[in-house]
């Protein structure tokens, strides 16, 4: 484990002294200081809205202008975390080194946790904001944070995942990508088809399981859906790392 | 693979005793290797490159064992440096105290000498040598004068095959002369 940490440190140590960090950093403070604007306009202006029942609600999953930013800031974040070493050739001493396989992953995969983090810290002060004009549901929002926070840990494993398996950081932010975009757009079957098929959708939401969260509504189901594929992605990941000494 | 960054498809491997293939983790504990080109962080500096080494070879003392591993590899005074603005002679003996830093009994320098001056190459195996009779250096590397100059004992590799086994000083052919013969069906060989 004190490997694990090593690795983390080390991961974050470099990404905090790289451009990329303060990029991504500026540009999604940028996109979402501008929802937050939006979306506190239209709820001043159209007292009686439908849907979500407050600005912050809103904010924290209840429009696409919550995914639309993350299907592309996760890639953007994770695509280094194993394809950079590969590609920049210091995986073979870090796969040299007396460590093992999954201490790399779950060093890689904490350092992923710990930039999303730092990603959404700057937006507690949206709900500062609001309580300042306003009164704010810290249960709500609370539950809102730890839904993003549980989401993260399920995008962020996908994102180390693909990074596992793609020969260069490119390849592996679209693999994200592609992966994310397509399990939204299922999830948003919710809305399409009827029977199974409608809950089946639901189950994989995104959607549904940032709007429960942001009511204030813990709902297991997105957590246990959230945690197992966030395991399996960690999981599959040492298994690439594995497989890869095998040619 | 005697490094554990790629298992074998058959066979065996033993690293000062351990089965490199079930212990890989303890086995890779006593070596120090440097792979080819030497990849390092770049954004990092020197000093903090090893001790994140240090600390990952779960080395006692990280602070003592990066100052050691400094002095012997010639680098003391790059320690500051930011090692993507190094030269290349710079980065390589970084590598090389990258590798000592666990004060392993086996080094692995995979083709240390390329891209470096006359000067650096001279330099750079003048310190292996000193390794001589503390540790077991194993130099892979193309160039046969280098062998002659530093090695000891010289395995010849060819399509996987060993294909010769001896001791330069011993010889009296030229080792370029033994490596013509035994290559001239095909030139493909490795000088170990």
């Amino acid at each position: 484990m004190k490997s694990a940490w090593v690795v983390m440190r080390r991961e974050l140590g470099s990404f905090f002294v790289s451009p990329l960090a303060y990029v991504v950093l500026t540009a999604w403070l940028v996109w979402n200081g501008v929802v937050f604007w939006v979306l506190t306009e239209f709820y001043a202006r159209n007292a009686v809205a439908s849907g979500a029942a407050s600005p912050l609600s809103a904010f924290f999953g209840g429009s696409s202008l919550f995914f639309i930013p993350l299907l592309v800031f996760v890639p953007v974040l994770t695509m280094r975390l194993i394809a950079g070493e590969r590609q920049a050739g210091t995986i073979e001493p870090l796969m040299t080194a007396p460590v093992p396989d999954g201490a790399i992953i779950i060093g890689k995969y904490g350092a992923s946790i710990a930039m999303w983090c730092v990603l959404w810290l700057p937006t507690v002060i949206y709900a500062w904001i609001m309580s300042q004009h306003g009164t704010v549901d810290w249960g709500a929002t609370t539950a809102s944070y730890f839904g993003i926070f549980v989401l993260g840990a399920y995008f962020m494993a996908i994102g180390l995942l693909m990074s596992a398996i793609a020969p260069t950081q490119i390849i592996a932010a679209v693999l994200s990508f592609v992966a994310l975009g397509l399990l939204f757009t299922v999830g948003i079957g919710e809305f399409v088809f009827d029977g199974a098929a409608r809950d089946f959708c639901a189950y994989i939401s995104m959607w549904g399981h940032m709007q429960s969260f942001s009511k204030g509504v813990v709902d297991t189901r997105y957590l246990v859906f959230d945690l197992s594929v966030a395991v399996l992605a960690v999981g599959l990941s040492v298994g690439v790392l594995k497989a890869r000494r095998h040619g | 693979m005697l490094t554990g960054y790629l298992a074998p498809t058959s066979g065996e491997v033993h690293i000062d005793g351990i089965d490199a293939v079930r212990n890989s983790i303890e086995a890779r504990a006593r070596l120090g290797y440097m792979p080819e080109g030497v990849p390092l962080y770049r954004e990092m500096r020197v000093y903090e490159y090893l001790r994140h080494r240090a600390a990952l070879k779960g080395v006692d003392r990280v602070a003592d064992a990066v100052d050691r591993s400094l002095e012997s590899a010639g680098v003391t005074d790059a320690r500051r440096r930011i090692i993507g603005q190094l030269s290349k002679g710079y980065r390589q003996r970084v590598g090389l105290a990258e590798s000592l830093l666990a004060d392993p009994p086996i080094l692995i320098l995979d083709e240390p000498t390329s891209g470096l001056d006359p000067n650096q190459v001279r330099q750079f195996r003048e310190l292996v040598r000193g390794f001589a009779g503390d540790k077991t250096v194993l130099l892979s590397t193309h160039i046969l004068s280098e062998v002659e100059a530093v090695c000891d004992r010289v395995i010849i590799i060819r399509e996987g095959e060993k294909v010769a086994d001896l001791a330069p000083e011993e010889s009296k052919t030229s080792l370029e002369d033994i490596f013509a013969e035994l290559t001239a069906s095909q030139s493909t060989g490795d000088a170990s």
